[in-house]
């Protein structure tokens, strides 16, 4: 996965919050606070469960703050760089 | 039935009717709670919202209001039924029932008088078998208090305020809202080799969760047992939420205020535990998760949209928030990437066969007897919760729940509007005064920081 660039892992994440959270993708900001899609901290566990399962990164396990992990572009940079 | 009322829903190939809103298994479980608690306290599993008012509104127009209201919702006066299928159907009435809701008016000289009027309404049962929300109106000086009671069989925390929100948008507009009548939920009676799988992944949990100990749990006093439940209120102003979710997300993690509060939750418990020298088992915690999606939110109203996720807290850590925090976490990710949550819905679709009394006897079969060392959850903004009653502010809102018994205690809560308060509720002798306050203080300087 060290190859993908940070915009696929944006349009990957973007579908999984899109299918966590039953929405249509094209409603998804990457700006967007997860939050205020609706996540709670379930779907957000889910989230991270996924990300394990396609990058093998144990994000739960990391010192990441909420800048990193509020929005999808933050997250997908974070993904991107510890890939 | 009527000729009219007969269609095929495409899921399944029985014949189905409009006045039959099949349970699913979490709703049978919660059937099975009820039956619990009637048999334990002689009230069943019901919880209250109360909203503390600016002035309060006058009896007669708060009459005329909810009864146009409720008239709206035939299903208010439904109850349980077995179909032929031997499927349970909540049995919808043509038309909504007269008695499937009162109001009682209260007028007090001391303002001090009105939560233990609102534990005892409650603690009441509903008035008979057709009757699943309770209205009350409290007048103490200028201001006053609403407080809906809702039978937990047919509204989970979610729905409850959804539904006050719809009575809201009703007043507002004279009477003229109109809703479409809930979606009906089918049979469920396919798809069995899914659900014996869920039914076994949901086996290896408890059995792993379980382990060789009953969980830890205060003593039940049956003297106590029709005395139904006390609940002690912890309020934090829009200022004080915002630090103590502030504090939630540095110290446990973005979006993670419910094992935040968790923690806290088992550390102020922990504490009377320790105090009573009972020391043996681990803590068992079950935390209820709504489960609705964000476009369902507004229509699931009645009903349970609810899963659980359960917790071992291992005693040696309860001290120790870092690690507690650790494990909670860990084991809420463990129990999503395995599924669980969205396991026990399908899983409990197999225990709709039993009669509720076998329910009953399962889950403590499992649980040694114990079922669990307490209830928790925390009711994330639902954005649904009203800021006015009528064209009275609402001050505050807070929830009161009755916890199953066993294990008769629960600390849960709720975020709404900004606000965060927390509610321990706990039946009668199973705590004294002074481990009330224990556990309130712990919580307050906990929360606090």
């Amino acid at each position: 996965m060290g190859e993908t660039s940070i915009t696929e892992i944006e349009r990957l994440l973007v579908a999984e919050v899109a299918s966590i959270l039953s929405i249509d993708p094209r409603a998804i900001s990457v700006d967007a606070p997860l939050h205020s899609l609706g996540m709670s901290s379930m779907a957000f566990v889910e989230l991270l469960v996924v990300i394990e399962k396609t990058f093998d990164l144990k994000l739960m396990e990391t010192d990441l703050k909420k800048e990193d992990f509020q929005a999808i572009r933050s997250l997908a940079s974070c993904i991107h760089r510890m890939t | 039935m009527h000729p009219q009322d007969d269609v095929t829903h495409p899921m399944v190939s029985i014949p189905f009717s409009k006045k039959k809103h099949y349970l699913t298994g979490i709703d049978w479980l919660l059937q099975g709670f009820d039956c619990m608690n009637k048999r334990a306290t002689g009230a069943g599993n019901a919880f209250q919202i109360v909203m503390e008012l600016e002035g309060v509104p006058a009896e007669d127009r708060v009459r005329d209001a909810l009864d146009g209201f409720v008239k709206k919702f035939p299903v208010l006066g439904g109850r349980t039924r077995r179909d032929y299928n031997l499927a349970p159907y909540w049995e919808i009435p043509r038309r909504a029932h007269n008695t499937s809701s009162r109001l009682d008016v209260h007028r007090l000289e001391d303002a001090a008088e009105a939560f233990p009027l609102l534990e005892a309404g409650v603690n009441a049962p509903f008035g008979n078998e057709r009757e699943h929300v309770a209205f009350c109106l409290i007048h103490a000086g200028s201001n006053g208090h609403a407080a809906v009671k809702f039978d937990h069989r047919l509204f989970d925390a979610h729905g409850a305020e959804v539904f006050l929100g719809m009575f809201q948008r009703d007043w507002e507009k004279g009477g003229g809202c109109r809703w479409e009548s809930p979606p009906l939920e089918p049979a469920h009676l396919d798809q069995w080799r899914k659900r014996f799988e869920a039914g076994r992944n949901l086996n290896r949990a408890l059995l792993r969760l379980v382990g060789d100990s009953p969980p830890r749990a205060l003593p039940l006093d049956p003297a106590a047992s029709r005395e139904g439940f006390g609940f002690s209120v912890i309020r934090f102003d829009q200022q004080q939420s915002r630090e103590i979710l502030q504090r939630a997300e540095s110290e446990a993690g973005y979006l993670m205020a419910m094992p935040y509060t968790m923690a806290l939750a088992v550390q102020a418990l922990h504490g009377i535990f320790a105090g009573r020298g009972i020391t043996a088992g681990d803590y068992i915690v079950p935390v209820t998760m709504d489960t609705r999606l964000p476009s369902d939110r507004p229509r699931e109203v009645f009903f349970n949209h609810v899963s659980l996720l359960l917790f071992r807290i291992r005693a040696d850590q309860a001290d120790d928030r870092s690690a507690l925090l650790k494990s909670i976490k860990q084991q809420m990710y463990d129990q999503a990437k395995a599924g669980l949550a969205r396991s026990i819905p399908d899983a409990s679709l197999l225990m709709r066969i039993l009669p509720l009394p076998a329910v009953e006897y399962l889950l403590k079969l499992y649980l040694k007897q114990r079922i669990a060392s307490f209830c928790f959850s925390f009711l994330g903004d639902t954005g649904h919760m009203p800021d006015r009653f009528m064209e009275n502010k609402v001050r505050h809102s807070y929830h009161m729940t009755r916890v199953p018994v066993p294990p008769g205690l629960g600390v849960f809560f709720q975020h709404s509007r900004g606000s965060l308060n927390a509610c321990l509720s706990y039946q009668r002798g199973l705590l004294g005064e002074a481990e009330v306050n224990r556990v309130l203080d712990a919580l307050r300087s906990g929360l606090q920081g």
